[in-house]
């Protein structure tokens, strides 16, 4: 008896644990119409823990429910390793994201699109669903830089909102004045070799320039700098964007890391800076928060683009080191060659395996173009997340902390320049910046070019493995012998079949230009 | 196991049926004798099937020019292109390299240490002292390899790590150690035996309490020495354990401690040409440049690898001594 009663038992166990392990792979439950649909927008950043998000979002869906029948979700693609993870999201063909936020400069959307991670978007499906959007960016002519060679719209363009997000240099004028530089000014790429020495040498405990991971900041600055190269942003390997054309050849596909000497002064400078310890010695290991750093004052230096500096970076260093006097040195600006912001440089997708893209839309038109929407998923909450200051700018309520108060939405997808005020926190000299960055910005020529990549995705895949192996240790100046390492690499790329690959793309150049009549 | 239960059902029966018996009686019939022992089975059988035998038709991906819309099936075919680069960089020669040489050093610097450690142990007379160097020696195989490599970065980074300080400290220059590829395979190695010999030594150490005691009573009444007892008795009696391991060991030669390498060593070019082994290789294929297709032919030549090896070192065995076979 006893015998057969635990006889039954480590079955009914064995039972149980098998259907636990099966059930686990079961489809998701179905939803009811009536009830609000739920929509998951991907964005990327950290999730905020302060709860305001959760406040901001319980009144939104309040909205949202009014105007679309649905509510709003975010997932977060976080900071730390975003590129990879955000890639690696969208391929994993999750089902429970709608909304995709993404970008063809650096969020890879050609790449995705290309791979069938975003659902295409029919003329009718937009007109029906978003109307408001469809009708402002048809009238700016501005779907044509959505689509692939299959004539699809894969997303919506955040084409209605002015941003420079060229990449430079933050640094501090008080520093860079003690250090020689005349008004504390630094006007070329290389003297900043002798800024980061008088840091070295004069604050001890700061680095230079702390940053850390695998990055190609340094070299793409000089790069920029130096060339009149042009980097196509439709293709990618791995994480970097190895083809280029120049400005006095601009149909003409080529590479700045396979041709010139340029990558070899550049790989030296950064030896030169390893030497001096301008970062960490070992960067590629390290996975700090860098930015805090620099406003903690453990660091002479910081890298990111116009609209950081302008948004952030001055509020955050006046407020927490008096007197540094913040300034923005942007790669290309002693040869201008830098772009004015595509308008694709945001953007939102519709994810393949969404299960109400329609209803995904519909969402997307009320958050673009309902200002009440618009205004509680970018600021807030009127008198908790900002205040509106007589004089019309968004400000902040009393004993607000950016650091730790941020709403952290990151609504990048769809922005309005109708509905964005000044800000209290913007750089003073905000316009004055813009207004130089203008005067001399080119425009980015390829923003319709479609390449079909196809035939050479392995030789994408094999370069960017190449280049992940070499970039990382010639930004940072780890190669005893940078010039036998730039050979080993462009070998290495030659044999991974970077001719192929750079021929296929001129084919697409040539067809491309000879339809617009450019030569 | 269904053997033996026939056997044992032949014998009550009283009657000789000679073998083979199983393809006498029927596949239900069998089930039907044995659906306790297979019920029991059955959550390892469904765990297998859903993680291994389900997902194997995706080795498809490694022939083709994969991308997400057309799916594993649907890609275009590309025959063995994916293996051609990998072979022609040299890529795969250096992780199989890599792999198998780590493994082999792991096999048998781990196996040394585990035994003397087991058979130091057992000769430990306070059982105060046995418990606690017992303890302590288990202890580092319950620390998260994670945290393994914030303390690696801790003890070896350039400009904090506590080994530089000492070094400075003592009128040394400090070392680039995360740029010196050819200290790495030492490193890992030592965190490696770290990390396992304790809890290794475990298997020897209950091999040891198993000798029949009445051999080292006859050991001690010939008056043999402590250092006679382990050269002829406990190191003979552990043969057999320590063949199995062997073996088990073998089988996964090709496959690497992913989680140590890549808390280690994470995306440090610097220190592939010594660190890089099959499973960090792939990993990086897909996470960082999301290359399914190379990143499965490597899985899937791993694979076919580990088999070959696994039915030839068994074949030998078996070749040798029937009784140590795994199969």
């Amino acid at each position: 008896m006893r015998k057969s009663l635990v006889r039954t038992g480590a079955a009914a166990l064995a039972l149980a644990m098998s259907v636990t392990a099966l059930a686990a792979c079961g489809p998701g439950g179905g939803e009811e119409s009536g009830e609000p649909t739920e929509i998951t927008m991907l964005v990327l950043g950290d999730k905020p823990t302060n709860g305001r998000l959760e406040a901001m979002l319980e009144k939104l869906n309040v909205r949202l429910e009014e105007e679309a029948n649905a509510h709003l979700d975010l997932f977060y693609v976080e900071w730390a390793d975003w590129q990879t993870q955000y890639n690696v999201q969208l391929l994993s063909g999750d089902d429970n994201v709608d909304l995709i936020t993404t970008a063809t400069d650096w969020l890879f959307a050609w790449e995705n699109a290309e791979k069938g991670a975003f659902l295409p978007l029919s003329e009718e499906m937009l007109q029906e669903n978003a109307p408001k959007t469809w009708d402002q960016v048809d009238a700016a002519g501005d779907w044509d830089l959505t689509k692939l060679d299959d004539g699809q719209i894969y997303f919506i363009p955040e084409d209605n909102f002015t941003q420079w997000t060229n990449h430079g240099f933050f640094y501090r004028g008080d520093w860079a004045t003690e250090a020689g530089f005349e008004d504390g000014t630094i006007t070329k790429f290389e003297d900043f070799t002798t800024y980061f020495e008088w840091v070295k040498e004069n604050q001890p405990d700061a680095y230079p320039w702390d940053i850390a991971g695998p990055n190609d900041a340094a070299l793409t600055g000089y790069l920029q700098g130096h060339t009149d190269g042009q980097t196509i942003q439709q293709v990618s390997a791995g994480i970097y964007f190895p083809f280029q054309t120049t400005e006095s050849d601009p149909y003409t596909v080529s590479s700045w890391y396979m041709e010139g000497d340029e990558l070899l002064e550049a790989a030296e400078l950064a030896k030169e800076w390893n030497d001096i310890g301008v970062w960490r010695e070992d960067a590629l290991n390290y996975d700090g928060d860098t930015r805090e750093e620099f406003f903690a004052g453990l660091s002479g230096a910081d890298q990111h683009h116009t609209q950081t500096f302008v948004g952030s970076i001055v509020d955050n260093m006046t407020k927490k080191q008096p007197g540094s006097d913040p300034k923005f040195f942007y790669w290309g600006q002693e040869n201008g060659n830098y772009f004015r912001d595509i308008l694709t440089h945001g953007a939102m997708a519709v994810s393949a395996n969404s299960a109400n893209p329609e209803k995904a839309l519909e969402v997307y038109d009320v958050l673009r173009n309902d200002e009440e929407a618009y205004k509680l998923l970018n600021f807030g909450i009127e008198g908790t997340d900002y205040v509106m200051t007589d004089d019309g700018k968004l400000g902040y309520p009393e004993g607000y902390d950016s650091s730790t108060d941020a709403l952290g939405s990151n609504f990048w997808g769809g922005r309005m320049d109708e509905f964005e005020p000044d800000r209290v926190t913007d750089a003073p000299n905000k316009q004055e910046i813009y207004d130089e960055l203008d005067a001399s910005a080119k425009d980015y020529e390829y923003s319709t070019l479609v390449v079909n990549k196809d035939l050479i995705d392995p030789t994408l895949a094999a370069m960017g493995g190449v280049l992940s192996e070499y970039i990382p240790q010639l930004q940072y100046g780890k190669f005893d012998d940078p010039a036998a390492a730039i050979d080993e690499m462009r070998q290495k790329l030659n044999d991974a079949g970077y001719e192929d690959a750079r021929a296929a793309i001129q084919t697409d150049m040539d067809a491309w230009a000879e339809e617009r009549g450019l030569e | 196991m269904a053997t033996q239960a026939n056997v044992a059902r032949q014998v009550r029966g009283g009657r000789y049926e000679p073998l083979p018996a199983r393809s006498r009686k029927s596949l239900l019939r069998r089930i039907g004798d044995n659906r306790t022992l297979l019920l029991m089975c059955l959550p390892a059988i469904v765990f297998f099937l859903v993680f291994s035998y389900a997902p194997m038709p995706g080795v498809w991906i490694a022939f083709t020019n994969f991308n997400y819309r057309d799916g594993i099936f649907g890609s275009p075919f590309v025959g063995l292109r994916n293996f051609e680069f990998l072979i022609q960089s040299g890529q795969l020669w250096l992780l199989t390299k890599n792999t198998i040489l780590y493994n082999v050093a792991f096999i048998v610097l781990g196996n040394i240490l585990q035994i003397a450690l087991a058979i130091m142990l057992n000769e430990i007379r306070s059982k105060y002292f046995k418990k606690i160097s017992q303890a302590a020696m288990f202890l580092p195989y319950f620390i998260s390899v994670v945290l393994v490599g914030v303390i690696a970065f801790n003890l070896l980074n350039y400009d904090t790590g506590v080994v530089n300080a000492l070094i400075e400290q003592s009128g040394g220059d400090p070392l680039k150690i995360y740029s010196m590829a050819g200290l790495w395979p030492i490193i890992i190695i030592l965190f490696w035996l770290w990390q396992s010999t304790g809890y290794g030594s475990i298997v020897y150490f209950a091999a040891i309490m198993g000798i029949d005691n009445s051999l080292f009573e006859a050991a001690a009444i010939d008056g043999a020495s402590a250092w006679q007892r382990i050269r002829y008795i406990i190191l003979p009696s552990l043969k057999p354990t320590f063949i199995i391991l062997l073996l088990f060991s073998l089988g996964g030669i090709m496959s690497g401690n992913f989680g140590l390498f890549w808390n280690l060593v994470g995306n440090n070019a610097a220190l592939f040409q010594t660190t890089d082994i099959i499973e960090t290789s792939v990993y990086r294929m897909i996470i960082s440049q999301n290359n399914f297709t190379s990143s499965t032919a490597v899985g899937l030549y791993q694979s076919l690898f580990g088999f070959a090896l696994v039915m030839t070192c068994n074949y030998v065995v078996r070749k040798i001594n029937e009784d140590y076979a795994l199969f």
